[in-house]
C-alpha cells in the first residue's frame, strides 16, 4: 500500500510499504477514509522527538471503514464506519478502568524505552516515535487498530467523514483541556493557541458554559475562526503584552482558567522568546515555554492551568509562580475513549461541528505538500486532511 | 490490504498466547542501548541527550552490569540480583497459576528462553545464545506456595547457575496483586549483567521488566502488545 513515511528532518515521502495485517485476535485493519495532520507531528518533522526511524509511517488522527477483523473482535464488523482515538487503550488495565486511556499499561510494545526517561510508560500511539509504541501511523491506505472493541467508535450515518474525523485527536484533546477547568457560571477561560486543539478547547469551553473565552494567537485568520466558531474574544500577542491585556480585560483578576494548547514550539515575542529560541536552535533543550509562562502569570490566584501542549523534557519551569499563586495544574495526553461518544453526540445534536478545521483536503499523494502548507501556516491552513 | 495478506496470515503471529515473533529481535533491546547512544550523540539535542541517557543506561547495563543499576532497579544491594514489581488487576491465585504452568512461563519469556515441562517440578530451559549456540539446563521448583510464591533453581551443571523467584501480595485497596520477580545469577567470577547478557541476550532489567509486563498484559488484556507485521518503509515487522 502507499503511505506517508518520515525519512528525516523535514523529509516526508509517499512510498510503497507492506500492508498491515491482523496480528492479535482483537485487532482490526481499517481502510483509512480520512487522516489529519496534527500540530504535534511538527515536532517530528522538525526533529525534536527522538526514536523516529527512517521509513516510519506517521499520522495519528483518522477515521475509516473496517476492512478485516480478528477472531476475538465482537462489536466491530467489516464495513463499519468508525473513528479511532490516537492513543491505544486495552480497556482492562487500572488506567483504562479509571478512564485515563493515554496511560494504558498494556499497549506500548516499547515500554522499556520510555521507562528510563519517564519512570513509567504511556499507552502506545499510532505513527508517533518508537518510544510511544512504534505503531505504523494512519497516513496510509490501511492501518492496524489493536483492541478494536475498545478503540473503534461507530460513526452515526448522519455525520460525514470530516465531522467525525476530529473526534480522534484534536477535539478530545481540546475538550479534555476544557473539562480540566471545571467550568462554572461566570468563568473566564483563556486559551493560548488557535490551532486545531486550541480552537476545539475554546469551543468546548463555551459549550461547557464559560461566560467568556479569550483566544490568543498571532495569525489573523485563526483569530477570526476563534471569534466565529467559539464566540471568543481575541488577543494578538504580537501587538500587546498578553499578561497585562488579560488582567486589564478581567478586572485585574486574570482568567479563572488558562489552557496551554501550544506546547513546546510556542512562538512568542521579546526576551523570553529569544532565550527559548536560541536554546532550542542550539538544541540545548527541546521546549520553548513562553505560552506556559504567560499563562501562569496571567491566571487568577487559585485558578486552573490546563496544559495540553506536547512537551519534551522542558528544563525551565517556574514552579514557584504556580505554588505562590495556588494554581491547580492539570495535564495529560488525551484520554480520547472517555470523550468520543459524547463528542459524536454533540455533532449529531448540532451543538458543535469541528469539520471547519479541515481547511485543506488532499489526496495522500500530495500529503508532503499538505505538511508544507501546515508547517508554514500558508493559505490559511489549520489542518490538512488526506484521503488515501 | 490485498489478498496475499488475507485470512491465511491471520493469527500466525498471534500474541494472544504471549508468543512474540522475535526472530532476530532477541538482541534488539540490548542493541538498542548502543543505537540510542549513537543517535543521541549524533543529534546533539536535548532530546538526543535524554535519548543518550536512556540508551546509555541500557548500554551501561549491558556492558557492566554491576552495582548502581541493581540499586536503580530497586533490588537489594546484591550485585547478583535484579528485582522489579508490577501491579496486576488479577487475583494472586490466578497469577500464581500462570507462573506455575510451564507453558505460560514459556509465553512470558518468549524470545528470551524456551521453557518446557520436564516432570512434575522440573522444567527444561533452552536459550539460543547471542552468538547462536543453544544452551540448555534443567530447573527445579524449590519453593511452591500456592497463591504466594514460587521459586526455581537451575540444577547443578548449568553454564550460569540461576534462580528465579516470584512473589504475590495483595495490593492496597482493590488494585489487584503486586507481583515481584527476582532473578539471581551466580556467574563464576562474573557479574549479573554479564551473565544475563551472555545467556539471555538482554540486560537483566529488561528481561525482568518484559516478563512482568507480559504477565500483566496477558492477565488483564488477553494479549501482549506487538509490532509483528508492522509496516514501514523498511519492510514488515519492527522492534525499533
Ligand atoms: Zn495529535
Ligand atoms: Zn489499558
Amino acid at each position: 500500500m502507499r503511505a506517508l513515511c518520515w525519512e528525516g528532518v523535514d523529509d516526508l515521502r509517499v512510498t510503497e510499504v507492506p500492508d498491515p495485517e491482523v496480528v492479535n485476535p482483537r485487532d482490526v485493519v481499517l481502510r483509512v477514509s480520512l487522516s489529519s495532520a496534527c500540530g504535534s507531528d511538527l515536532h517530528i518533522l522538525n526533529g525534536y522527538l527522538p526514536t523516529m526511524r527512517e521509513g516510519d509511517v506517521i499520522g495519528h488522527e483518522f477515521m475509516g471503514e473496517v476492512a478485516e477483523v480478528g477472531r476475538k473482535v465482537e462489536d466491530v464488523s467489516v464495513g463499519d464506519r468508525v473513528v479511532v482515538p490516537s492513543f491505544v487503550g486495552c480497556g482492562n488495565c487500572a488506567y483504562c478502568a479509571d478512564d485515563l486511556w493515554s496511560l494504558c499499561d498494556n499497549t506500548n510494545p516499547n515500554a522499556s524505552l520510555q521507562e528510563p526517561v519517564l519512570g513509567d510508560a504511556t499507552a502506545g500511539i499510532y505513527g508517533y516515535t518508537h518510544a510511544f509504541g512504534g505503531y505504523a501511523g494512519s497516513h496510509a491506505e490501511y492501518v492496524r487498530v489493536p483492541h478494536a472493541d475498545t478503540n473503534c467508535f461507530h460513526v452515526p450515518d448522519e455525520l460525514d467523514d470530516q465531522q467525525a474525523l476530529f473526534a480522534s485527536d484534536a477535539w478530545p484533546t481540546g475538550y479534555m483541556g476544557a473539562d480540566f477547568c471545571d467550568i462554572e457560571d461566570g468563568d473566564v477561560v483563556a486559551v493560548w493557541g488557535c490551532g486545531g486543539v486550541g480552537l476545539m478547547a475554546q469551543e468546548s469551553a463555551a459549550l461547557m458554559g464559560a461566560e467568556r473565552v479569550i483566544a490568543i494567537d498571532r495569525l489573523p485568520e485563526r483569530l477570526a475562526m476563534a471569534e466565529e466558531h467559539a464566540g471568543a474574544e481575541t488577543i494578538d500577542y504580537t501587538e500587546v503584552d498578553v499578561v497585562d491585556e488579560l488582567k486589564r480585560r478581567t478586572g485585574g483578576r486574570g482568567p479563572d482558567a488558562c489552557i496551554d494548547a501550544v506546547g513546546m514550539e510556542a512562538h512568542g515575542t521579546g526576551v523570553a522568546h529569544a532565550y527559548d529560541r536560541a536554546k532550542q536552535r542550539l538544541r540545548l533543550h527541546t521546549d520553548r515555554g513562553e505560552a506556559l509562562r504567560q499563562a501562569m502569570r496571567a491566571c487568577r490566584k487559585g485558578g486552573t492551568l490546563s496544559v495540553l501542549g506536547v512537551y519534551g523534557v522542558m528544563d525551565k519551569f517556574p514552579l514557584g509562580v504556580a505554588v505562590n499563586k495556588g494554581l491547580t495544574v492539570r495535564t495529560a495526553q488525551q484520554h480520547g475513549q472517555r470523550y468520543v461518544p459524547q463528542l459524536l453526540d454533540h455533532v449529531a445534536e448540532g451543538e458543535m461541528d469541528p469539520s471547519y478545521l479541515a481547511t485543506h483536503e488532499l489526496p495522500l499523494a500530495e500529503s508532503p505538500e499538505g505538511y508544507d502548507l501546515f508547517k508554514h501556516k500558508e493559505d490559511g491552513c489549520v489542518r490538512p486532511v488526506f484521503r488515501p | 490490504m490485498t489478498a496475499e495478506h488475507g485470512a491465511e496470515s491471520v493469527g500466525t503471529g498471534s500474541n494472544e498466547t504471549g508468543k512474540q515473533g522475535l526472530s532476530g529481535a532477541r538482541l534488539a533491546v540490548a542493541v538498542v542501548g548502543g543505537a540510542l547512544v549513537a543517535a543521541g550523540v549524533r543529534r546533539r539535542s536535548a532530546g538526543g541527550a535524554a535519548l543518550a541517557a536512556a540508551g546509555g543506561w541500557l548500554l551501561y547495563r549491558s556492558v557492566r552490569g554491576r552495582g548502581s543499576a541493581t540499586e536503580r532497579a530497586g533490588a537489594p544491594p546484591d550485585a547478583q540480583t535484579v528485582e522489579r514489581a508490577v501491579t496486576v488487576r488479577a487475583s494472586a491465585d490466578d497469577l500464581y497459576e500462570r507462573w506455575r504452568d510451564p507453558d505460560e512461563l514459556d509465553r512470558l519469556l518468549a524470545g528470551f528462553a524456551d521453557v518446557r515441562a520436564a516432570g512434575e517440578d522440573r522444567q527444561r530451559w533452552t536459550v539460543a545464545e547471542p552468538l547462536g549456540r543453544p544452551v540448555a539446563w534443567n530447573a527445579r521448583i524449590t519453593e511452591d506456595s500456592p497463591g504466594e510464591a514460587l521459586r526455581w533453581e537451575s540444577e547443578p551443571g548449568a553454564t550460569v547457575p540461576n534462580e528465579w523467584s516470584v512473589r504475590f501480595a495483595d495490593a492496597p485497596g482493590d488494585q489487584g496483586t503486586e507481583v515481584t520477580l527476582r532473578i539471581r545469577f551466580d556467574p563464576p567470577g562474573g557479574s549479573v549483567g554479564d551473565a544475563a547478557m551472555s545467556v539471555f541476550g538482554v540486560v537483566p532489567e529488561v528481561l525482568v521488566g518484559e516478563a512482568l509486563r507480559r504477565c500483566r498484559s496477558l492477565a488483564e488484556a488477553g494479549e501482549t502488545p506487538t509490532l509483528d507485521g508492522n509496516p514501514s518503509g523498511r519492510g514488515r515487522g519492527d522492534r525499533l
